[in-house]
Order: structure tokens, then C-alpha cells, then sequence
């Protein structure tokens, strides 16, 4: 029977053996365990409820567990610096050998970076946007803390076959970024669960010229349509972008041409324009002119979503030899020290310094109440994750998610603006 | 706490809207211990919910309940609520529940039969929900018997005790 990557990544680890369809629960092999700044939980808080008297008694695996202290780096509080501290000791107790420590970022972006998570695999993690590897072939999926008590004990964790939704993207790569867009513009048009609990498959001619960084904002945002796994197909950019990183060997999945997908999407993106979602839900979505005129107190690029090397490439692109208008923060937090020293390198840093833009250590606090604030009746306009009330603070303030362009454009302009009026989109 | 979805449970109803999140129901950023929270909890929809919810209370939702972080609702519980049921529940939250043994529930037209302050009746054996007032009643779907196995437990790190424990015995 044809079969869609999904199904074909369930049924090679299914400890039983058997082929899966979508709607079977199995029980699955996990290859790799992503714990972030919550591993205090699954290690340690959670296995005392459990009635583990000292805490977990062991790890699976002690090469598949990867340990990265991203949240909480630098830390903000005593309260973090002592669950780091615990941690460090669990980890050292547990004896695994894959702990990023004293490295500030987003765990997503490094297990990208350090080539922990390959194509054709079942990886999962304690935070949402685990999805996002999906980009490179990765069947990574978002688990909870209490789901990562049982796999690092195990290895084996149960799951439901999703059914798969097929997204086909047409069109051509402009010179900027189209991955937000494309989400928020799919989210305001089918509703932010049109992919709920189901695999995403991208497909489409747009495909083949995103970039991993696009590639990686959609498939993080998956989650911000309901998604269980959103995935690329494999192909050459992913080979390089894999083989650059690991010597690890790897075995990609493609779908059969006669997989059977519950529904399919179809998107020109030629033909789509600049949107934005406004307070205080993803899928409130409509075209960037509907808000244009918006004065903004804050505008914001970073993220899990949009933390990448092409992110802030185009806010530098968008500023050089200009000014953030006078009145507006403008935060950039790149996702890793790798993406950030990518950008160093690359002099957009300089630029955006001289432009009067703050530069955030890696990490996931500008998409938090953690780094940049809002104050009551303040608007912040933001290619970062989520736009939930409150997320930033202050319960009566307003927070619009865009694109980085649209982002960078506002920053300039001091208010919400179409990007073409101060940037040649082409 | 071990948890028997085939009690039945009859409850007053607060009745939310689609795509609840839960930085409102665990906006744990803002309030870090528990007895914060439970004054906290759902504020953002109704700032009414956590002075006058009532042990024993049932919450009915929209479709996609608790999309959004991964963050489990035990504060629900913590206030009383006694089960959630919803038209569809976001899949972390979904996890979360079974993973922590918080009665969730997933009935396709729930909103469509009962208002809030209206009292509901779940029946899981039965695989009903019925509305006490107007009789309405719509189907509730049931889990398979891998999660009923969880929920008995009394959440997934529960069973993974059980289950090492039983591991070491038969060496």
C-alpha cells in the first residue's frame, strides 16, 4: 500500500514491526531525546512523584540523550541558576555524554547546528517547536515532560499514526524571506488548527529553492497549526546542510506517489501578499494594509522561527545606512551563538548596531515575558513565535506577528508599513 | 492519583470559546507556584474563572483546546475542575492530560448542546455525554486501551514505575 513519509517513519520504528497506517497507536523507537531547560522534571521532580526514590535511575541510551540549557542562559533568577545547577548534576550522575551547558540559544537551532538530529529519524523533545526538524527530513515531534520521563528510561514512547496534509507551494523565491508569510497567510485562510494532530507535507516548485532557514520557520510554526510533524522532503540542499555538520549516516524518507493525504493545500505564492496576524491569535490574519499607519513602541526578530542567518540578514539588508525610527526598541536575538557568529562574520551585526538596534544574547527569551517587555497600551510588532495575550508582559498590550522584512520595515518606519515602501521587494 | 474514567461525573458547566492557549490557562511565566496560578488560571478569557469556579465544575471548550506551548492544565484540576471536554484538544495538551492523568475528554458537537451554568452528565462506559436539563446528548470518544492503562496508573511517569519496577523484579 503507498504510504506517506509519516507512515513510513512510524512503521520503521515500530517496536512491533508491523507497517502502521494513519489512526494506528503504536509503540515506538525513539533515536534521539531532546531535553531542554525543563530536564529538572523528567530527571528528577517528576520520578520522585513517580516513586523513583532517588530520582531517575538510569538513561536508555547515554549517546541519544541530548542535553541543551537553552531557556535559561544566561540566567535571570537565583530560582534558574539553581535548576540549572540541579541538572548539571543529574546529568553527570545519568552519565550523559551530550550536554550543551555554558552555550546560550535556542536547543532547536544547535541540534540543527551540531548535526544531532538527521533525516529519517524519530526524534523527540519536551518543547513544542521539536517540530521544526522536520526541515531537514527529521521526524521530530514535541513531546511533554511526563512523555520524557518515560522515554529516557525506555527509549520507546506510544504514539497515534497521523493522517497527512499536503501542502504544495508554487512559486517563486523573492529576494526575502516568504516562510512567515506563508504560514500566517495558510493559518489566517484555513484556521490555526487546519493541521491539527496531522503531518504537514510540503511539497511544491517553491520547494527546492527554500533555504534550510525557511525550510526550518515553517517547520517550526507547524505547531502553530496543530501539526503533530511537519515535513520536507530530502533533497540535495538538505544533503548539504547534513553532511556539513555529521559523519553520521542517515536514511531519508520519501512519500509514495500514491500516498493518500486526508486533504491537500494549494498556495501561488506569487500571488499572496504581506500579512500579518493581529492580537492575539495566530490565525488572525489579513493583509499588512489592513493595520498599516500602527504607530509600534517594539519590534522584535529572533526565535525558534525566525532566529536564522536570513532573518537577520534582511533586517541589515532593510537598514544599512538608516535609523531605527526614534521611539522604537528594535530586539535581534539570533537562535544560536552559531547563527550569531555566522552574522558577525557576515558584518551584519556592524550594521544593525549602527543602526541603532539591540542586539540579544541567543535564546528563547525574546518570544517570552523574559527579554523586552511591553508596558500597558504598548504594540509590538514581532517575527517571533506567538502573539497570545500577555505573551510579552503586560496583559493590555498589543503584539502583531510578521514576517522579518515586514518587521525590519516597521522598525524603520516606526509603525506598521507595507515593506515596499521602504525596501524593492523582488 | 489513579483516575477511573468510568466514574460517571455530573458537573456545572463554564463554557469557553475555540483554540483556547494555555499561556491563559498555565500563564506560569507571570505566576511560578501553584497557588498563584489557581488564581490566575483562565483570567484572559473570563477574569471571573478563578474566584468563582466550584469543586466539581466541568469545562467545555471549542475546537483546539490548549493549543500553543506545551504546558500541562493541572491547575484546572488544582481549582476542581473534574473533566474537560472539548469539540478537539490540541495534541501536546492532549499528551499532557493523559500524561498526568487530567479526565479529558473529546466530543465532536458538545457546544452545540449545552450552555454555560447548565449541568452535564459523562458517561464514559456509555461513550454519551448528556445534557441534564434538555436531555441533549452527543457521543464521547473513547480512548483505546493503552491510555485507559495510563489513566489507571494515574499518568505516564506512574506507569513507567510500574513498569521498571516490574523489569527489576524479573531479573
Amino acid at each position: 500500500m503507498p504510504r506517506t513519509i509519516a507512515e513510513k517513519l512510524f512503521s520503521r520504528h515500530n517496536l512491533a514491526g508491523s507497517d502502521v497506517a494513519a489512526g494506528d497507536i503504536l509503540e515506538a523507537r525513539i533515536d534521539g531525546a531532546m531535553v531542554h531547560y525543563h530536564a529538572n522534571e523528567p530527571m528528577h521532580d517528576l520520578a520522585l512523584q513517580a516513586g523513583f526514590k532517588d530520582g531517575l535511575p538510569r538513561v536508555w541510551d547515554r549517546d541519544r540523550v541530548f542535553v541543551l540549557l537553552d531557556h535559561h542562559q544566561p540566567t535571570l533568577s537565583q530560582k534558574q541558576a539553581d535548576e540549572n545547577a540541579l541538572i548539571r548534576r543529574e546529568v553527570e550522575r545519568l552519565g550523559i555524554r551530550c550536554f550543551h551547558d555554558s552555550e546560550p540559544g535556542i536547543a532547536h537551532q544547535m541540534m540543527a547546528d551540531y548535526g544531532l538530529m538527521r533525516p529519517g529519524e524519530l526524534v523527540v523533545g519536551n518543547d513544542s517547536h521539536t517540530i521544526s526538524y522536520g526541515a531537514l527530513n527529521c521526524g521530530g515531534i514535541g513531546i511533554t515532560r511526563a512523555d520524557m520521563l518515560y522515554v529516557l528510561l525506555f527509549g520507546e514512547l506510544w504514539f497515534q499514526v497521523p493522517q497527512s496534509v499536503r501542502v504544495v507551494l508554487n512559486g517563486r523565491q523573492r529576494n526575502y524571506p516568504l516562510a512567515k508569510d506563508i504560514i500566517l497567510y495558510l493559518a489566517g485562510k484555513y484556521g490555526d488548527d487546519f493541521a491539527g494532530n496531522m503531518s504537514i507535507e510540503y511539497a511544491g516548485s517553491l520547494v527546492p529553492q527554500l533555504s534550510i532557514d525557511s525550510r526550518m520557520c515553517l517547520a517550526a510554526h507547524g505547531v502553530e497549526v496543530g501539526a503533530k510533524l511537519a515535513l520536507f522532503p530530502f533533497d540535495d540542499t538538505t544533503r548539504q546542510f547534513v553532511q556539513a555538520r555529521t559523519d553520521a549516516p542517515f536514511e531519508p524518507i520519501a512519500a509514495d506517489p500514491e500516498a493518500r493525504y486526508e486533504k491537500e493545500i494549494v498556495l501561488d505564492v506569487d500571488a499572496m501578499p504581506f500579512v500579518i496576524a493581529k492580537p492575539h491569535q495566530f490565525g488572525n490574519v489579513g493583509p499588512v494594509d489592513e493595520v498599516a499607519g500602527r504607530p509600534i513602541q517594539q519590534a522584535i526578530i529572533g526565535s525558534c522561527a525566525n532566529g536564522r542567518f536570513e532573518d537577520v540578514e534582511i533586517a541589515a539588508r532593510v537598514l544599512k545606512g538608516r535609523k531605527v525610527a526614534r521611539g522604537v526598541r528594535f530586539i535581534i536575538s539570533p537562535a544560536s551563538q552559531q547563527v550569531y557568529l555566522q552574522c558577525v562574520k557576515a558584518g551584519l551585526i556592524e550594521t544593525l548596531l549602527e543602526s541603532g538596534a539591540q542586539i540579544a544574547t541567543p535564546g528563547c527569551g525574546v518570544c517570552q515575558p523574559k527579554v523586552g517587555f511591553l508596558s500597558d497600551g504598548e504594540a509590538c510588532i514581532t517575527a517571533t513565535t506567538r502573539n497570545f495575550k500577555g505573551r510579552k508582559g503586560s496583559m493590555k498590550a498589543d503584539i502583531y506577528l510578521a514576517g522579518p522584512l515586514t518587521v525590519a520595515a516597521a522598525a524603520l518606519a516606526g509603525k506598521i508599513v507595507d515593506p515596499r515602501e521602504v525596501f524593492d521587494g523582488r | 492519583m489513579a483516575v477511573d474514567l468510568n466514574r460517571a461525573l455530573q458537573g456545572r458547566v463554564w463554557k469557553f470559546g475555540d483554540s483556547i492557549e494555555t499561556d491563559a490557562i498555565n500563564p506560569y511565566y507571570r505566576y511560578p507556584t501553584m497557588e498563584e496560578l489557581k488564581q490566575h488560571t483562565m483570567e484572559a478569557y473570563r477574569p471571573e474563572f478563578p474566584k468563582e469556579v466550584r469543586p466539581g465544575d466541568i469545562l467545555v471548550a471549542g475546537r483546539n483546546f490548549g493549543c500553543g506551548s506545551s504546558r500541562p492544565g493541572l491547575v484546572l484540576r488544582e481549582v476542581g475542575i473534574v473533566a474537560i471536554i472539548a469539540e478537539s484538544v490540541a495534541r501536546l495538551f492532549l499528551r499532557n492530560s493523559i500524561a498526568r492523568a487530567v479526565p479529558i475528554f473529546m466530543a465532536p458537537g458538545i457546544t452545540s448542546i449545552v450552555e454555560d451554568g447548565e449541568t452535564l452528565e459523562i458517561d464514559y462506559p456509555q461513550a454519551r455525554v448528556r445534557n441534564c436539563a434538555s436531555g441533549a446528548e452527543v457521543e464521547l470518544r473513547k480512548f483505546p486501551p493503552l491510555i485507559e492503562e495510563i489513566f489507571a496508573a494515574g499518568g505516564l511517569p506512574e506507569y513507567a514505575y510500574e513498569r521498571y519496577s516490574r523489569e527489576v523484579a524479573a531479573r
